[in-house]
């Protein structure tokens, strides 16, 4: 089968800026991939190219003829002052669908209600958005972005500053999302090893080099050390892999020994 | 009273049909934070009229372009594709439209010192609600509409890219023409209410109602319904008062937009307390 997205050796920026070179990767159908890198290290420049906002500056980008995206920003993206229903919200992800100039019908917001049900907060249907929690807010986002009948669901930070019990759900849900309806996920975290126990691939971008691969082949000492430059350790806990990167006083006595 | 107020019933139509049209498009300006750029399309505006009656007075044959609002729709006009562009450079936005305002007012209070026409200090500062004519009104109803009606057309695509461009743009909105649609429409608007309204009646039909709608309503329906009843009540209030105590017109109108302020925000006040 074909993949829905291919990058083939692209070169990706903002007009004379270069962020990163020779990017080359698919993602196929029901492929579950975490983006990971620190802030600042291009993830965003990928989505966008991505999600075609942003062209290639080289290289090439193919995407599926009947692709289409579900797209989740980062909660801080979105404007909180709007007094806006949750309904209402969600209703925008298929905005595109009903079409210029037209009222959105009983049926889109039916769908609307079923994507809510989906993240479970359907009972928040009528309540504004700026009164939810974040976890809540992201179930929102979420559902909008289902709502839309992606194929592929592509969630940017979706648990930046959320607190451990939100972030857990939050990944819970999309792993649910991921298996449940075999929907092919894109997402990007600058946390590994929040992501790195919930996708089957991850792709690695630390200043300016990427690596992309299934989660046991990026998460060992050897790709991480050499993708982030300092020692680092991957340890098992519970079915769980932890990263922590090796104390420097610790690194430096076993180098001297 | 109402006798007096009767006498001078097309300038309070007239400032009815500048209330409404300013006080939909001022939701968009409260909600998206651009209060400031709504204040330096006034005064840019404001310069295009003061620029008109300057170059009437030096008897130069331009045409149209002589007549204040065309000068100040054209000006207007010209500023909105500027900030619908958006700015791209090491100067911030805002400092980009401070500039703006500065030298707009600056050179429009210069323009007006030469300008011939003994009734120019008046209607640059002020605007000159009680001119208003029959034919005026209908000029307000003429450019307010179909700009109404864009907005209702085109309420969902608005509303989307105001609230969330990225989200918007993946879904293949042209988010930068949906900003110059609403630009253009607060330009026209702007251009056509100044050389009535004037600077601070237009800035406060854009400003004060939106923020009474956003106090009283908690979804964006009643934002827009509670905008443009009090712009309507503030028309109303302020001018039938202005007209019997004597008071310029604009400056009461304004008056009455703050107190209906007020009164939402004890309002709000009073519901949360006892909620």
């Amino acid at each position: 089968m074909a993949p829905l997205v291919t990058f083939d050796r692209a070169t990706l920026g903002y007009g004379r800026r270069v962020v990163l070179t020779d990017i080359s990767f698919d993602i196929p159908e029901g492929d579950f991939l975490g983006l990971v890198g620190p802030n600042g290290s291009g993830k965003t420049t990928i989505v966008r190219t991505l999600l075609g906002t942003l062209p290639p500056l080289a290289g090439t980008v193919t995407r599926d003829h009947a692709l289409r995206f579900g797209y989740v920003p980062q909660r801080d993206q979105v404007d909180y002052s709007f007094p806006l229903k949750v309904l209402d919200v969600v209703m925008m992800g298929r905005y595109d669908r009903i079409g210029l100039g037209r009222r959105p019908t009983a049926d889109d917001r039916a769908r609307a209600r079923e994507a809510l049900e989906h993240v479970g907060i359907a009972h928040l249907a009528d309540r504004r958005l700026s009164d939810l929690s974040g976890g809540q807010k992201q179930r929102t986002l979420i559902a909008r972005a289902l709502v839309g009948e992606p194929t592929v669901l592509v969630l940017d930070e979706p648990t930046n500053g959320m607190d451990l019990v939100a972030t857990t759900q939050i990944l819970g849900l999309v792993r649910e999302l991921h298996d449940r309806d075999a929907l092919t996920v894109l997402m990007v975290s600058h946390a590994l090893n929040e992501v790195a126990n919930y996708v089957d691939r991850i792709a690695l971008v630390v200043e300016g080099g990427f690596r992309i691969g299934t989660t046991d082949e990026i998460m060992t000492e050897e790709t991480l050390t050499q993708m982030y430059g300092i020692p680092v350790e991957v340890d098992s806990f519970d079915g769980h892999r932890i990263v922590v990167a090796r104390r420097r006083d610790a690194t430096e006595a076993a180098d001297r020994v | 009273m109402f006798s007096t107020v009767l006498l001078f019933r097309e300038a309070l139509y007239g400032a009815l049909v500048i209330g409404v049209a300013c006080s939909v498009l001022g939701v968009y300006v409260v909600l998206r934070r651009i209060v400031f750029v709504g204040a330096t399309l006034a005064q840019i505006s404001s310069a295009g009229i003061a620029f008109a009656l300057w170059l009437a007075g030096t008897g130069l044959a331009l045409g149209p372009l002589l007549r204040p609002t065309v000068m100040s729709l054209l000006l207007t006009l010209a500023a909105v594709v500027v900030f619908a562009g958006g700015a791209r450079g090491r100067i911030p936005p805002d400092a980009t439209i401070g500039v703006t305002y500065a030298v707009a007012a600056a050179v429009g209070i210069l323009l007006i010192a030469k300008a011939a026409s003994g009734e120019a200090h008046d209607i640059f500062l002020q605007g000159n609600i009680l001119g208003i004519t029959r034919g005026d009104t209908l000029v307000l109803i003429g450019v307010a509409v179909p700009v109404l009606v864009l907005h209702a057309l085109f309420y969902k695509e608005l509303l989307f890219v105001s609230f969330d461009r990225e989200t918007a743009r993946t879904l293949g909105y042209d988010v930068r023409r949906w900003d110059l649609l609403l630009y253009l429409t607060l330009g026209v608007v702007i251009a056509s209410a100044m050389q009535f309204a004037g600077v601070m009646l237009v800035f406060n039909f854009l400003v004060l109602p939106a923020v009474t709608g956003l106090l009283l309503s908690q979804h964006m329906r009643g934002v827009f319904f509670w905008s443009v009843t009090s712009a309507v009540v503030a028309a109303v209030v302020g001018f039938s008062l202005s007209v019997p105590f004597d008071l310029p017109s604009g400056p009461a109108i304004s008056a009455a937009s703050g107190a209906l302020v007020v009164i939402a925000w004890l309002g709000r006040r009073l519901l949360a307390r006892s909620s």
